[in-house]
């Protein structure tokens, strides 16, 4: 097969093609269950391979994909046909940045592969689960587990061939109840980080149990609460909606796609202009923010990204300055010569098609906060006189640049002096993006920095969903819109 | 090809049955054209062809499903999926109910919403089309996006309790033209949906975008005060909005799980606006409408609300088996929700304008990211984007920055209702997310509520 890939791609650039490259997934798997109260609502297994084939030709893209791997010639014909009619308009010839030759093999780590272990193991551990999620208060209880593996070859005719095997593993609890109105409230526990390996071993029963207890109280707490107040107040965000507001207003609004233009017919576009770099102070100087797709065991480390670029650590905001963007080849290149000045020297590794029939495009790898000088979650609770801690993703909505945008959570805990009051349902929060980054009056310190994965993140046309991870602190911003 | 398709399924079947397992088989075929336009250019031009079987053996209380990408060619692999399905069951727990498995009573065959010229467009008619719907909009600080999307999908399916088949074919297309300001960062849109070739008019999305364009480009964005206006809302804004409603409103599934603004003894009530009724009418072409459920029930006009009066729930059937109701040919991967049209003469943006209204109006024709903030109270939360305008009761025309709405869709489709356009219109709501699943509903080209609040006003782009 490698040897007929490669032929094929030598065929198409004796046609003219500047740039081939293929991604072949011998294998695709992916294993989904479901428990909604003590019913295994879904038990599904799913396999596929297939090619993906992108050609670049007069500046312009084509691609096609198939899973029939007996027709490698039409398909490469097919690509090369697609870019031909693409290079009819061009605007700005596509350019890729230079990248080295590789040729390696990347594996995630993972100690036990999900897909050896019986279907009944994971069924016990869901009932086991929902048995534990079984109580008072709670109307709906939901326990799921994801698993996928994939093989993924890499081949381009600069001569880099890479191949990688990812295991990811996705797993959650949620309990639902309604309040004295009939509202209906959540909380629910999402799988992070847990070691440094993410196999059945990162199943951890003795983590899902006591989070089984904690959204359960806490869910408890919620349904006899009263309703979040309509003021400012300062939020302090803990990891369960920290990492959603870095992933949608800093992540999204970094993507170098968007940020050119590209994502204009669909996600949006961003705030951000190529001015911007080094100028704009994006928050207080007690942020700084990184795309790091080096970190061990995160669904948004991956070895080499889809053009073959190695994975990096980039920093995109310096102590509150903006420096960096999420970039893959073709970009970095265009947006130096648009700007007439090399703001970036070279891919950030970060273009990835969430399949063998999706397209590589910009997508966040590990977009992190570093943790900061502020100490504990007690700490800061401690030095804010009035407050609110937020916590869990219920809603969220962001405005097209990504300059605005409207969260709401499942739970908040009000802070009058100091001290935590009382918890309050139906919390939300809203603000202006740069004037909230730069709110930021506290972070806290490393014993708050926690690795959550995101197995959702949509972007694209067609559209793809991209898994990736952030590592975030809790963070505390002040004169904050909540409650509408 | 369809021949084929339903003998492959045939012979899986009777694999399925001389193995003794208890099946069903659904088929899925895309042939997926996507050209995608940005900075003026063509960004990407791609093409998938896709087969997908899916595979539910159940034992008893017992389900289990295997999903493969595979070729026609390829029964071998497919039969060891319908084993792997069978495998899986073994080990599956039973649920608390008893699942319905399908039954076709007859084969149906369905390819009425199928355009061979509308599948087949090629590369060369679809940069033509989009040539023509931006002609002369462009400058070298203008510029255009958008996606050109056709294909055509098969579904078929068949079980082991008949050896009746179901099969649907339909073609699609959905087009977004986006012309923008690179520095600016102003955007407008027009789109448009066809289930065949005859309803692609390049001239109408012209026209829609020339007549934004010269606003956007000669007029400077206004921040707009906070508070209440009469809004007028596009067929994408409110498409988006009733396609909420079809989770968080009349799901019955949903309902039961607290999921719901509505409650069941609001069924028989006035819920809305007497202007407003909603169904979900299968016999509309323009929604890619399945005729047949997946449970092999007719499907053809079902009211969800007459005249702001509250029909009733609709279930699929996993949800009627689990909460012991009857289903309502349900079982579908998109409904065809089809909103009535009102009495107002008003079909184009122009006519918007240019009519006498007694006061201001907000002009929002695009909802961007819209989510469900309180799922028991309907209130939903979204900005706008691409073409707003504040029309002043003076006739003049202020181009706002986007706002942000978080309003109950109580309110939106409510007592607050003041009028809809007689001019009905087929939104495409296709995710190209997964399989192929063309969907579209058909809307008001224009909504007017009165009183509604903005909560945000941006100051810039």
């Amino acid at each position: 097969m490698l040897n007929e890939i490669q032929k094929q791609i030598e065929r198409i650039k004796a046609k003219g093609a500047t740039y081939v490259d293929s991604r072949w997934y011998p294998f695709e798997n992916t294993n989904f269950l479901m428990m909604l109260n003590g019913n295994l609502k879904t038990t599904a297994m799913a396999g596929e391979s297939g090619i993906g084939i992108r050609v670049l030709y007069k500046g312009a893209w084509g691609f096609s994909a198939s899973s029939d791997v007996s027709t490698l010639p039409a398909l490469f014909d097919k690509a090369f046909d697609n870019a031909r009619i693409a290079a009819e308009r061009v605007t700005f010839p596509v350019r890729l940045a230079e990248k080295d030759i590789i040729e390696a093999k990347f594996e995630s780590p993972c100690q036990i592969n999900p897909f050896d272990v019986p279907l009944a193991e994971k069924v016990a551990f869901l009932k086991e689960m929902d048995d534990k999620l079984n109580q008072p208060g709670v109307f709906q209880r939901l326990s799921s587990l994801a698993f996928v593996r994939k093989q993924i070859v890499f081949v381009d005719s600069e001569g880099s061939h890479i191949e990688k095997l990812i295991t990811e593993v996705f797993a959650g609890m949620e309990v639902d109840g309604q309040d004295s109105q009939g509202g209906q409230q959540e909380r629910k526990f999402k799988l992070g980080r847990v070691g440094d390996s993410r196999g059945w071993e990162s199943i951890d029963r003795q983590l899902f149990q006591e989070n089984a207890d904690r959204i359960v109280k806490e869910l408890n707490q919620v349904l006899v609460a009263d309703d979040c107040p309509k003021e400012d107040r300062s939020v302090i965000l803990l990891p369960g909606i920290m990492y959603l507001q870095t992933h949608e207003t800093i992540g999204h609004a970094l993507e170098l796609d968007r940020i050119l233009g590209y994502e204009l017919a669909f996600a949006g576009g961003s705030f951000v202009t190529l001015n911007d770099f080094g100028k704009l102070q994006y928050g207080s100087p007690k942020l700084t923010a990184r795309a790091d797709a080096t970190i061990v065991n995160s669904p948004g480390s991956f070895g080499f990204d889809d053009d073959g670029v190695p994975a990096q650590n980039k920093i995109l905001i310096d102590k509150g300055l903006l420096v960096g963007a999420i970039t893959g080849r073709q970009m970095v290149e265009e947006a130096n010569a648009k700007a007439r000045k090399s703001i970036f020297s070279g891919s950030g590794g970060a273009n990835r098609a969430t399949s063998f029939y999706r397209v590589p495009i910009e997508r966040m790898t590990n977009i992190n906060i570093d943790p900061g000088q502020d100490g504990t979650l007690d700490d800061i609770v401690k030095n804010t006189e009035k407050g609110i801690i937020l916590d869990g993703d219920r809603s969220w909505s962001i405005g097209s640049n990504r300059e605005q945008f409207h969260f709401g959570e499942e739970i908040g805990w009000l802070v009058d002096d100091g001290k935590v009051t009382r918890v309050v349902k139906n919390s939300t929060h809203k603000g202006d993006t740069v004037k909230f980054w730069n709110s930021l009056s506290a972070v806290g310190d490393q014993t708050t920095w926690k690795v959550g994965f995101v197995d959702n993140c949509g972007k694209g046309q067609p559209n793809q969903v991209m898994q990736l991870g952030h590592g975030i602190p809790v963070c505390r911003f002040d004169n904050v819109r909540i409650g509408e | 090809m369809k021949d084929r398709i339903l003998k492959t399924l045939q012979d899986l079947r009777a694999y399925a049955l001389n193995k003794g397992y208890e099946v069903t088989l659904a088929y899925h075929e895309e042939d997926s054209y996507l050209m995608r336009f940005a900075n003026s250019a063509i960004s990407l031009n791609t093409n998938e062809h896709l087969i997908r079987l899916e595979v539910t053996a159940y034992d008893d209380r017992k389900r289990a499903s295997y999903e493969m990408i595979t070729d026609l060619g390829k029964v071998d692999e497919m039969k060891k999926a319908i084993d792997s399905a069978a495998e899986l069951v073994v080990h599956a727990q039973p649920l608390n109910y008893q699942p319905t498995i399908p039954t076709f009573s007859e084969t149906f065959i369905d390819e009425s919403g199928y355009d061979a010229t509308l599948a087949q467009i090629s590369n060369k008619e679809r940069l033509d089309y989009f040539n023509q719907a931006s002609a002369g909009l462009e400058t070298d600080d203008i510029k255009l996006s958008g996606i050109f999307a056709n294909g055509s999908t098969t579904l078929a399916q068949i079980n082991t309790r008949s050896e009746h088949t179901q099969y649907f074919k339909t073609s699609d297309a959905q087009v977004s033209v986006v012309i923008s300001h690179a520095t600016l960062k102003w955007e407008v849109q027009a789109e448009q949906s066809a289930w065949r070739k005859a309803d692609l008019k390049a001239a109408s999305l012209h026209s829609d975008l020339a007549f934004l364009v010269e606003r956007y480009k000669n007029d400077a964005p206004q921040q707009l005060a906070l508070g209440s206006y009469d809004i007028v809302f596009g067929s994408a804004a409110t498409a988006d909005m009733v396609n909420f409603m079809n989770y968080i409103g009349f799901n019955g599934g949903l309902m039961k799980r607290g999921y719901s603004f509505l409650s069941e003894e609001k069924v028989g009530q006035r819920v809305f606006s007497d202007k407003f009724s909603l169904s979900d009418d299968a016999r509309s072409l323009d929604t890619f409408p399945f005729k047949r459920d997946f449970m092999g029930k007719v499907r053809g006009d079902h009211p969800l609300f007459a005249r702001g009066v509250f029909q009733g729930y609709v279930w699929s059937q996993d949800d009627a088996d689990e909460f012991a109701t009857q289903s309502t040919s349900h079982t579908v991967p998109h409904k065809s929700l089809v909103v009535a049209g009102g009495d107002k003469d008003v079909r184009t943006l122009r006519d918007l304008v240019s009519m006498p209204h007694d006061k201001d109006i907000l002009y929002i024709p695009f909802l961007h990211y819209m989510n469900i903030v309180n799922p028991t109270k309907g209130l939903i939360t979204a900005s706008s984007r691409f073409g707003a305008l504040l029309i002043k009761k003076d006739g003049s025309v202020v181009v706002p920055y986007n706002v942000r709405i978080t309003q109950s869709l109580l309110d939106v489709f409510g007592e607050k209702v003041a009028w809809l356009s007689q001019a009905t219109e087929a939104y495409n709501t296709s995710a190209s997310y997964g399989a192929r699943n063309p969907s579209s509903i058909v809307v008001p080209a224009f909504l007017c509520v009165r009183d509604l609040e903005i909560s945000h006003s941006n100051s810039s782009y």
